[in-house]
């Protein structure tokens, strides 16, 4: 008995190898261009980047300044609309994971749910601009744009938090059952504990998207140019319409002629580097509690 | 009320959606008896143990007729239903420890039914852990997670959780199926220690677990109850039905 290598293992070597080089190639195809994008972005932002950049409005036409009005209306609108959208979601997801039987009302539910995850944002604006601008009366408005991305968030807050609650085993389930746990005890005591990382990674990520989204935002509460007081963490109101980062970008990058280049790519850091900042957040909640893993 | 029998099953169908599982079962279970039920899988062993405790409650399409009484009550009409799930200890083929501290899962049904006296807790944690043998074990790491207990001693702390809300029967459901040999008789110590006390339901696929610690042993087949009589006549030359002799010699099954 030797271990020569035979013809036919040395093919396999070569295969295995060639498998090997390709998936690498792809993942730093992946990589290259997304360091490309925040060097770049680093790069021609550096010269405004400060401290004043972030506290101070934009001036003189949006041609100056900085970005203090738009940054904290994306901040309201991505706080309140998950302040709404993340008990909804969570407790309606548990309802349907823990509580409800499968019939037919609760598929039609659930095939909802993970189509309305797939609607593209600009009907969800259209749809908050029907229903809350205009049919509930809020006007445009801090309210409505956050309703919208509320209604824009759920399903996948639904999804995630179903998806994080399947993965507790079921024979924890039925141990509590047996030994005369009620429903509402087993929720609380074991399956809560052992998803709560998975539901809060996946509410988390949903503030980039809500940060990102321009669509929903731009019939139902953003605004071109609003000044507010500066250093004023409650500057705006809830029946306010307010300037958001997003849409900040996309006005100052084309409808405003004669913007120093620095300035959209100063905008562009600050938002990417929240959003990044937010998903990093997630990474490390998701890390701590699985490093508490018990199973 | 019987003061005789712990359960009484009085002619218990129960389909599941167009599949007969138990097709017309009747028989009772003395108080501080062990009956044994044996048969082949899919006769309906497991289900028998779900209608007893209203697990089956959560499998879907599960059509239940017939009268299940636990201690003189119908369990189809207890409002209750997790009292009636106290009254009785439940082992599942595989061992569960809760992702909890060795501790906690012995300590959750009783907190969960409202104890919350710390004494009485630790008393009564040590009483259930000592039952099920596994106290020695365990005693100085009681906060460590029952999940990365071995197999076997999780399967010990599944009976301990099962003995912790004080039950009147244990049912045990082919509890040995997933732990090694040496475990497996030091459960069945367990159980000839606790049968003096408490009503045990032992069903398992082991016939020969079954005539070592049975006072009396139920053999179903195909949702039928084919036999049920003392463990020495069922496991004699001439048991009632031919069927039963040829599946507890290993002819067929």
């Amino acid at each position: 008995m030797s271990f020569q290598a035979t013809s036919f293992t040395r093919s396999k070597q070569r295969s295995e190898l060639a498998a090997r080089a390709v998936f690498l190639m792809m993942t730093l195809l992946m990589v290259v261009p997304l360091l490309m994008i925040v060097g770049y972005l680093f790069y021609q932002a550096w010269p405004i980047l400060s401290l004043d950049f972030l506290l101070s409005n934009p001036r003189n036409g949006m041609r100056a300044g900085g970005i203090w009005s738009p940054l904290l209306g994306t901040i309201y609108l991505v706080v309140i609309s998950l302040v709404i959208a993340t008990p909804i979601g969570v407790l309606a997801a548990v309802f349907l994971n823990e509580y409800a039987r499968e019939n037919w009302f609760t598929r039609v539910i659930n095939l909802a749910v993970v189509n309305l995850a797939g609607v593209p944002s600009i009907v969800h604006a259209l749809f908050g601009l029907g229903a809350f601008v205009l049919f509930a009366g809020l006007g445009k408005s801090i309210l409505a744009a956050s309703l919208t991305l509320a209604i824009m968030t759920l399903p996948v807050i639904i999804a995630s938090t179903k998806e994080a609650l399947a993965a507790v085993p079921m024979p924890f389930r039925e141990a509590c059952w047996n030994v005369g746990a009620t429903r509402w005890q087993t929720i609380r005591h074991v399956v809560l504990p052992n998803s709560i990382g998975g539901i809060l990674t996946g509410v988390i990520l949903q503030v980039s998207r809500a940060a990102g989204e321009t669509a929903p935002i731009m019939f139902t509460g953003a605004v071109f140019y609003k000044a507010i007081k500066e250093g004023d963490l409650f500057a705006y109101g809830l029946r306010d319409q307010c300037m958001a980062l997003s849409m900040h970008l996309f006005t100052i990058s084309t409808q405003v002629p004669g913007v120093p280049k620095a300035l959209p790519y100063g905008a562009a850091v600050v938002l990417l580097g929240s959003v990044l900042a937010v998903n990093a957040l997630a990474i490390v909640v998701r890390f701590r509690l699985r490093s508490r893993r018990k199973w | 009320m019987s003061a005789e029998h712990m359960i009484e099953i009085d002619n218990l169908r129960v389909r599941y959606g167009r599949r007969d599982v138990l097709k017309g079962v009747t028989l009772n279970v003395r108080r501080n008896e062990v009956l044994g039920v044996i048969g082949p899988a899919q006769s309906g062993k497991t289900t028998l143990l779900r209608v007893i405790n209203r697990t089956i409650d959560d499998v879907p399409d599960a059509v239940v007729r017939g009268c299940i009484k636990v201690d003189g009550q119908d369990v189809r009409q207890v409002k209750d239903v997790p009292a009636l799930r106290r009254k009785i200890g439940m082992v599942s083929p595989l061992p569960v420890g809760l992702p909890l501290s060795i501790f906690d899962n012995v300590a959750f049904a009783p907190r969960m039914a409202g104890v919350r006296d710390r004494h009485e807790l630790e008393a009564r944690v040590e009483r259930c852990l000592r039952q099920a043998a596994l106290w020695d074990e365990v005693k100085d790491r009681l906060s460590s997670l029952g999940t990365r207990l071995s197999g076997g001693q999780q399967q010990r702390l599944t009976i301990a959780r099962a003995l912790s809300h004080d039950p009147e029967v244990l049912c045990l459901d082919e509890f040995s199926i997933a732990i090694d040999p040496v475990t497996t008789m030091r459960i069945e110590d367990v159980l000839k220690e606790l049968r003096s006390r408490i009503t045990i339901v032992l069903v398992t696929n082991l016939v020969q677990q079954a005539r070592r610690l049975a006072d009396r042993t139920a053999f179903f087949f195909n949702g039928d109850l084919v036999e049920l009589d003392r463990t020495e006549a069922i496991f004699s030359e001439t048991p009632a039905d031919p069927r039963t002799f040829q599946y507890v010699r290993g002819i067929f099954g």
